[in-house]
């Protein structure tokens, strides 16, 4: 089943959101670097723009290999990115300021050889699936790195396994209360996942616009930014939390008026109240 | 044997929350025209039907479920960690995460029907209204028990898991349970009510899903009427029967030949239920009969 469904007609290239893309999630990740050289946790904030310049490449991604009849829905490709992305991103923050660099090369590494085995051994024989599964595995280790990055303010592996907890006053270095500890992966794993697949899924169809589904994708983005700030609340300052949860707010409800304004400039009508249409024939 | 009752206590409590979880998560849906009943209500337009049902696919009920809950369970981590009350946080916690959930199902219709204003489908705001808030009343329910039930499987059983990872594993299978045994209910018999019981869906028949209600133009609010009768319930039970026996085994078992006891009594009810399943599956078809012939749909 190789039948290609839908082309991209006219709007910006794939190549050219996918250099943008990578550039903008890796400047954001190392943005949040500032953290370690000012001794702050101030620019956490950048880990979510890093989510969100991620998640707009992966699902543009997304509908490259999903305009293919690939024949298992469309929220399943959200769930192998993030699922190889995963492994590739907890190895890598193993290797502390190198982090985001060797996280994007272990994860296309991994998408290859996934994309391999899909095309060519279990012979689904799909021409953007090589490609598409090595992108789809960047976006996600690198989205889960910027919400690592978001929610404890690094991307180092003993900043992601080692929390605080004040008892009377005392505080005392613990494992559960962080990001990996209380599994707060879990969470940002999902959060990802939803909002890389949902652009495509809600926007598939006859009607399609390049514009409408990247709006779409940056408010998936910043409201997933949005809660991953609250719970950041719970591992970093007040003060830096804050900032974050306010630009998520911010840009939220831009993106989702926009998207809104999108969707009522492509839809048939906008009626409130109204009968069902007549049709001829029917 | 103190603990044994303690346990059995929270075993009855989890199974009492997750069959109101699993009921409120198959209404919520169904008005959402989630799930496998979806592709009817997206092919619909395409066929010439336009209707007034609403039409939110964030993503298959197990991922959807998945997020909500452990976003529900992962607040809640947090809000405890920041010393709140247990209660209060899983409150806040739900709350939040009914609010993406809220979110997500505005820009699916949205999405979702201004994707096919080349059939002239149109969006209709009142539905967009009326159904996403009566969808998030519904979450609420089915994320607070959810949370609410794995906060007693970590805290009162002291299951190892952290709560985010709990509410991931419990979110998915309560997605699943209510896809599972709640939808066929809404996607084979309510859409085609127009059609003869147990047809199936002919070809010539898709998309031709009933629009008009009792009174008026059919909108979701009376699929998920007709759905909490049986479908909810069923659903409710499923989960309900899924959380009470998985925990019913562990908590009088685990201690039986180092933990193995509770791997084989999981084991033996999976072979009582096959049977049961089978035993039922053989009875509706000798009473019921095969649908054999394929008749032509009047559209």
């Amino acid at each position: 089943m190789t039948v290609k469904v839908e082309v991209i007609e006219g709007g910006i290239p794939h190549n050219k959101i996918m250099i943008a893309g990578i550039v903008s999630t890796l400047v954001c990740l190392y943005l949040t670097y500032l953290n370690v050289l000012t001794s702050t946790e101030m620019f956490s904030f950048f880990g979510g723009l890093a989510v969100i310049a991620a998640l707009i490449w992966g699902s543009h991604t997304i509908k490259v290999l999903c305009s293919y009849g690939i024949g298992t829905g469309v929220p399943s490709a959200g769930m192998i990115a993030f699922g190889s992305g995963v492994i590739a991103m907890l190895l890598a923050t193993k290797f502390g300021f190198y982090a985001p660099i060797v996280a994007a090369v272990l994860a296309a590494i991994i998408g290859f050889i996934l994309g391999y085995v899909s095309n060519n051994i279990l012979n689904m024989k799909i021409p953007a699936m090589v490609q598409a599964l090595t992108e789809m595995a960047v976006v996600g280790a690198l989205s889960l790195m910027g919400f690592a990055a978001l929610i404890t303010g690094g991307f180092t592996f003993a900043g992601l396994t080692t929390g605080h907890v004040t008892v009377m006053g005392m505080t005392l270095l613990t494992h559960e209360q962080s990001f990996l500890g209380g599994c707060l992966i879990a969470v940002a794993f999902l959060l990802g996942a939803i909002a890389i697949q949902h652009p495509f899924n809600a926007c598939l169809g006859p009607g399609w616009t390049q514009d409408r589904m990247l709006m779409l994708t940056a408010e998936c983005g910043f409201l997933s930014m949005l809660v991953a700030a609250i719970m950041s609340f719970a591992l970093i300052s007040t003060g830096s939390a804050l900032i974050s949860l306010i630009i998520a707010i911010i840009g939220w409800a831009y993106t989702y008026n926009e998207y809104m304004v999108l969707s009522k400039r492509d839809a048939a009508a906008w009626l409130d109240a109204k009968p069902i249409p007549e049709v001829e024939g029917h | 044997m103190e603990h044994i009752v303690f346990g059995i206590g929270i075993t009855a409590l989890t199974g009492a929350l997750a069959t109101v979880a699993g009921s409120a998560e198959d209404t919520e849906s169904n008005i959402g025209s989630q799930g496998d009943p979806n592709s009817q209500v997206q092919l619909a337009p395409q066929m010439g039907f336009l209707h007034r049902i609403f039409n939110k696919a964030v993503a298959g009920e197990p991922p959807a479920y998945g997020l909500w809950c452990a976003l529900g369970a992962g607040l809640a981590w947090a809000f405890m960690a920041m010393q709140f009350n247990a209660v209060l946080a899983i409150v806040l916690g739900s709350v939040l995460a009914v609010f993406v959930q809220g979110v997500y199902a505005t820009t699916a219709y949205v999405g979702r029907t201004a994707s096919l204003s080349k059939f002239g489908q149109p969006v209709y705001v009142d539905i967009l209204k009326s159904m996403t808030t009566v969808t998030m009343a519904h979450a609420f329910i089915a994320i607070f028990a959810t949370v609410a039930l794995c906060q007693l499987i970590n805290g009162a059983l002291g299951h190892p898991f952290p709560l985010p990872l709990l509410g991931l594993v419990w979110g998915i299978a309560l997605g699943a349970a209510g896809s599972a045994t709640g939808n066929p209910y809404y996607g084979k018999e309510r859409q085609y009510q127009n059609q003869k019981f147990g047809a199936g869906v002919p070809i010539s028949a898709s998309g031709n899903i009933v629009r008009y209600a009792e009174a008026g133009e059919r909108n979701s609010l009376d699929n998920g009427w007709f759905t909490t009768k049986i479908g909810g319930s069923a659903a409710g039970v499923c989960f309900g029967l899924i959380v009470f026996l998985e925990l019913w085994r562990t908590v009088l078992f685990e201690q039986v030949a180092a933990g193995w006891g509770a791997i084989v009594v999981g084991v033996l009810m999976i072979l009582v239920f096959t049977v049961i399943d089978r035993y039922i599956e053989v009875w509706a078809r000798k009473n019921y009969g095969p649908y054999t012939e394929a008749k032509e749909a009047s559209s």
